[in-house]
């Protein structure tokens, strides 16, 4: 289920291609090699940003860990690649239908599933996550073959002195760091955000200065799966998608909400990048899966020396 | 007197009696270890009776051994995971893991040393055990409990799947084939763990599952499962009590993973090839532990119920919708239904009918409620 970050597809690979062959010397890299890391791995911090965050936010508020947060980014992506290859729509428009079909979608899932369980013991839930995982999954699978597919659109790259940027991949990293930077904005300074960061925070609490908690816990699930779909619905811009994409979004979504405490907002951001990076050049400089071996061993070394993460205890700050 | 009433009456004293005599029976005859007996002579000779024809109907053109080989695999890893998660309440979610290292244990090294596979599954499941102990020692030591603990198993799992993949010498992603059994021993056999036909292969897995289930049962009938029980309720009411719980939750983890890597080495030694993503893959960790939620956490007949009405409904479901993933839909639409509807488990189902019959008012019974009464079994 490895993937590969980089497709097929414009001068990217070519270029990345040349720079690959001297691996045997991995110190040296091409500046413009380097500036192609550095703007993928913050791509990739940002949509890991966007899913770790979704996935706290559920956790803070609703003490739910959502194994089907993966399975959503997939819905998202299969949402954009659908109606941009069969309706022809332009890819940056099917992105916000995509982050709306996931926010209903959150809500279904969360008053058909987890509502009527929300006060049983914390395995209750996480099963039940996991099996909208496997169908929503399966789903897919079904709908659309197990096959990657990739949008017909050729979004061209773009040359800033000397460096090639596939177009798709920055238009991605703009939009995935612009949102978080909505997000927070929505969850700092709006009467429904701080809502939901009080009851991250407390829930009996914030019930008790007047918040309706039921209702912050379907937005906040909606919300949350919505996170996951725009992070989603960005992947089919510079990278093949497949059903099973979203497994390894949520693994290492679930080492960055660790790394950054469980329930900490700022937390998943900074981890995400932390991870976004790690991911990227470990996989220039390490071999075969190597930089998910590298991305448990933080794992294991944050469960070992600060378990309750950087920014742990945290919530909603 | 109207007619109704009477045989309403006639209804809930006929009930009442069946009752008793089943409280009767119960008391003088039911016990768990007897009923196990019961079921695994049952299993022994339910293979046999595949060809039999009655009334023009035969159980063959339903169930084949191959998936009766299929659902005692997963019975062996729910019992397994039963002992650490349903005993002790810390939710693994990582028991690919250990049926990796179990199936891998044996696998690599009759590849590579030509050592017997038999002596392969202990060194596997040694190693499963002391990886097992490792999860353990390196989660409970900083406490972690419920979601983080259960996240930290999933990681720990995929750190060996990734690990697996990567590395060449560990069978890399094209894994390890099984080697003809010429090539280490005198031919098919029981020594050589590899047979021409299915059926050897089936009363090898119903071997493990006994003695899974024999050490599970006797464990929960322990002192020590007491212990293991009481961590489960209340974690710090038992350590209050002067019960050491880290030990024995570590206790818990070692023979649950010792036991789970015994089914991956029959997975290996019963497919052909052994690869990363058919040991490790993360529907692994659900199917290990899905037969003991389906049959009802904790309790020693649960997982091997749950395994026959989960496998056997997932091959159905292939066989009667041919669309690729179709059975994942039915293990999601299985865990998403037990759970909000029947956190018990199936084995709560008899109780449960009865207290519905006498709430609809159809039976009223004369004798008390007999919940408590019940047996073992339901705990």
């Amino acid at each position: 289920m490895s993937f590969t970050l980089l497709t097929a597809r414009g001068p990217l690979l070519q270029l990345l291609g040349s720079v690959v062959a001297p691996a045997a010397e991995p110190l040296f890299i091409r500046p413009s090699t380097l500036l192609q890391l550095l703007a993928f791995a913050v791509l990739l911090g940002g949509i890991y940003g966007l899913v770790a965050l979704g996935l706290t936010m559920i956790f803070g508020v609703m003490d739910v860990i959502n194994f089907a947060h993966g399975a959503m980014m997939v819905v998202g992506m299969y949402t954009v690649w659908w109606l941009t290859n069969e309706l022809g729509l332009n890819p940056f428009l099917t992105i916000p239908v995509a982050v709306g079909v996931l926010f209903v979608l959150g809500v279904v899932v969360h008053l058909a599933t987890i509502a009527p369980i929300i006060e049983a013991p914390q395995e209750n839930q996480l099963i039940v996550t996991f099996g909208v995982l496997l169908i929503l999954v399966s789903a897919i699978e079904i709908a659309f073959s197990a096959d990657p597919q990739s949008l017909d659109v050729d979004l061209g790259s773009l040359g800033v002195g000397g460096v090639f940027l596939p177009e798709g991949q920055l238009y991605a990293l703009v939009l995935a760091v612009f949102s978080v930077g909505v997000f927070w904005v929505f969850l700092q300074y709006t009467q429904t955000g701080r809502a939901i960061r009080a009851a991250a925070d407390n829930r009996e609490a914030a019930q008790y200065v007047g918040i309706n908690v039921p209702r912050i816990d379907y937005l906040t699930f909606g919300l949350g799966a919505a996170l996951a779909g725009l992070a989603g619905a960005v992947i089919p811009l510079f990278q093949q998608i497949n059903p099973h994409l979203g497994d390894t979004y949520l693994i290492n979504a679930f080492v960055i909400v660790v790394l950054g405490g469980l329930g900490s907002f700022p937390g998943a951001l900074v981890g995400g990048m932390i991870i976004g990076f790690v991911h990227v050049f470990g996989q220039f400089f390490l071999p075969g899966s190597g930089y998910q071996i590298a991305i448990f061993l933080i794992f294991i070394l944050v469960l070992l020396l600060k378990p309750e993460g950087l920014f742990g205890g945290g919530a909603g700050e | 007197m109207p007619v109704s009433e009477s045989t309403a009456g006639g209804l809930s004293a006929r009930l009442d009696e069946l009752r008793v005599r089943y409280r009767t029976f119960r008391a003088e005859w039911y016990s768990t270890p007897l009923l196990l007996t019961l079921i695994f002579g049952v299993l022994a000779v339910l293979p046999l009776t595949l060809n039999l024809y009655a009334f023009g109907f035969s159980l063959g053109s339903w169930v084949s051994v191959h998936m009766l080989v299929i659902t005692l695999v997963w019975a062996t890893t729910g019992q397994a995971w039963n002992m650490m998660s349903g005993y002790t309440g810390q939710f693994s979610f990582g028991h690919a893991a250990y049926f990796g290292l179990g199936a891998y244990g044996t696998i690599l090294l009759l590849n590579v040393v030509g050592l017997n596979p038999w002596l392969g599954m202990i060194v596997g499941a040694v190693v499963a055990g002391l990886y097992g102990l490792l999860v353990g020692v390196l989660c409970f030591r900083y406490d972690l409990r419920g979601h983080y603990f259960a996240l930290a198993t999933l990681a720990f799992a995929e750190l060996l799947r990734f690990t697996f993949n990567t590395v060449p010498q560990l069978g890399g992603a094209s894994g390890f084939f099984k080697p003809l059994p010429r090539a280490y021993a005198d031919g098919y056999g029981l020594l050589a763990f590899q047979f021409e036909t299915l059926l050897p292969y089936y009363y090898v897995i119903l071997t493990f599952l006994i003695v899974v289930t024999a050490v599970s049962l006797a464990i929960k009938q322990s002192r020590l499962g007491l212990y293991l029980f009481a961590i489960r309720e209340d974690e710090n009411a038992a350590a209050a009590a002067g019960i050491p719980t880290y030990r024995y939750k570590l206790f818990g983890t070692t023979v649950s993973a010792f036991f789970t890597a015994w089914a991956g080495a029959f997975w290996a030694m019963y497919f052909d090839t052994i690869r990363p993503e058919t040991v490790y893959d993360i529907l692994i960790n659900v199917e290990v532990l899905l037969p003991a939620i389906v049959g009802g956490i904790g309790t020693v007949l649960g997982p091997i119920i749950g395994a026959f009405i989960v496998i056997p409904t997932s091959e159905f479901a292939r066989q009667a919708v041919d669309l690729p993933g179709f059975d994942r839909i039915v293990y999601g639409v299985l865990l998403i239904g037990i759970v909000l509807y029947s956190p018990k488990g199936v084995i709560s189902w008899p109780k449960r009918l009865l207290a519905a019959l006498e709430d609809s008012g159809l039976y009223e019974s004369a004798l008390g409620d007999d919940t408590d009464t019940d047996g073992d079994s339901s705990e």
